[in-house]
């Protein structure tokens, strides 16, 4: 490992993350402490504008911990392939992928079984772009499974590619859960 | 001597950048080279309020708006003039040489030539809201479009449209300024029109709007946004989790709600029920539905 004062990443063998616990765990304690001193700052502060302004400092601080947590989660169990998602990784973006279980890809779909995953009735919410069926269930710009006006259970290959022309990266946050046959 | 003498650094605390800017501004105005610009507010297609909205506004507020910052030419919600005496106020600033801040709040109709919206009468002859959108629109230093009517029809856009209403972009090939909001925040409209006054334009992200007011995503900044992390959503309205599941559209609306928010800065949406996106691009009719009981499960 190399560098200093930022967290330092080496992609192993196929790709796996290999992490420095040393190091994160010196970064959780650097914001523990900026933590301590902005909840400080909080109560001596009077004006309203620098309190909200600390509030959303603090804010980022716990988001950097929760992420830094999540690092270590994923160091403990390296076997088990906590999913980090890696940008431009070839591994996100091959549907062949060791990452995710083989059975879920394999698995296919005719429109009329897609239909049924609308995410209502508690059904889970799937949507298909470019023959792949990825889960929106508990995507967060899936509310009540609908998105800007489009529901789930159905191929949105045309409407994916009018709005989000060259955002590849949009489909590779997603689980794919199978493939749509004709 | 030179033409730009060397002179000391001039002190930069903020009394000292205040003084100077105040007594700036006090040359200016006995040299009578600054003046107060103009604002006409046009209600088009709408509710009025956003009007109502900017009225609730508060450090500055309206009276200071009107007193301090422009000279409101137009208003028809809150002008004392009214009927043909009111429209020929525009018509004469139309012909004036007079530079003009242009806020439309409200959409467009246009269906019948726009004779399902009238801003007045001159003599008997109707003045639609599409000719004043025309009319006023080429000839603004600068255009706001104030609310989600505005921007891109909004509700009075919505199915069925009777009316045929558009966001006034459609009708005016120039570039707009756009505050999309169902109601639009009181702040967000008077900020931009102080930096306009101030500064210029501010800086907009690529869809126009203001970057300092709509950058960042409600649920990136949600209180509730922990319990959306560890998968705890709320069932019903009431329960102080996630309401993901009920139909929140924080996720994919970008303002300053979170921060900022309303009434005097003390309470918003989610503080009670879903967001509902208002200030979204496609609002309503892309937001829906508000809310759904008949969810997915995690």
């Amino acid at each position: 490992m190399t560098g200093q004062g930022s967290m330092n990443f080496i992609f192993g063998k196929e790709g796996a993350l290999v992490i420095d616990v040393d190091m994160i765990q010196r970064q959780i304690d650097l914001t523990f402490a900026e933590i301590n001193y902005l909840i400080r700052l909080m109560y001596a502060t009077e004006d309203e504008h620098t309190k909200n302004l600390t509030l959303n400092q603090m804010w980022n601080k716990i988001a950097h911990l929760q992420f830094l947590n999540q690092l270590l989660v994923a160091a403990s169990f390296p076997q088990e392939q906590v999913a980090i998602p890696i940008p431009n990784s070839p591994q996100t973006t091959l549907p062949d992928s060791t990452n995710t279980p083989v059975d879920n890809n394999q698995r296919e779909f005719t429109r009329e079984q897609l239909a049924q995953f609308t995410g209502m009735n508690g059904q889970p919410a799937y949507v298909a772009v470019n023959g792949v069926v990825y889960d929106v269930t508990n995507n967060a710009a899936w509310s009540v499974a609908t998105h800007f006006g489009l529901s789930a259970g159905r191929d949105l290959t045309q409407e994916f590619a009018s709005c989000h022309t060259g955002q590849q990266w949009i489909l590779d946050t997603l689980v794919p859960v199978g493939r749509l046959i004709a | 001597m030179s033409e730009h003498p060397v002179l000391p650094p001039e002190s930069t605390d903020n009394e000292s950048v205040a003084a100077r800017l105040a007594r700036e501004a006090k040359r200016q105005v006995d040299q009578s080279t600054l003046k107060k610009k103009k604002l006409v507010y046009l209600e088009l297609n709408g509710c009025s309020g956003n009007i109502i909205s900017l009225l609730n506004g508060s450090n500055p507020d309206f009276e200071y708006m009107i007193t301090s910052m422009v000279d409101l030419l137009y208003s028809n919600s809150l002008m004392a003039a009214e009927g043909e005496q009111a429209v020929q106020r525009l018509f004469d600033l139309a012909d004036s040489e007079e530079e003009f801040i242009l806020a439309v709040e409200g959409a467009v109709a246009l269906k019948n030539k726009g004779m399902y919206h009238l801003v007045g009468k001159i003599g008997d002859r109707p003045v639609t809201g599409l000719e004043m959108a025309e009319l006023l629109g080429k000839k603004a230093t600068h255009v706001i479009s104030v609310g989600a009517c505005s921007v891109d029809g909004g509700p009075s856009a919505a199915r069925p449209n009777l009316s045929q209403s558009v966001g006034l972009q459609r009708v005016l090939d120039r570039h707009i300024i756009k505050l999309p909001g169902c109601p639009v925040n009181p702040d967000w409209f008077l900020g931009t029109l102080a930096h306009l006054l101030m500064f210029g334009e501010p800086k907009l992200d690529d869809m126009n709007r203001p970057l300092m007011f709509y950058s960042t995503l409600i649920h990136d900044r949600c209180p509730r946004r922990p319990f959306f992390d560890q998968g705890i959503f709320a069932e019903k309205l009431g329960e102080p989790y996630c309401l993901f599941k009920v139909g929140c559209r924080g996720p994919v609306t970008r303002t300053d709600c979170p921060t900022r928010k309303w009434n005097d800065h003390v309470n918003w949406p989610i503080g009670a029920s879903t967001c509902i996106g208002c200030a979204q691009f496609g609002f309503p009719d892309r937001m829906a539905p508000f809310i759904s009981y008949d969810t997915t499960k995690e």
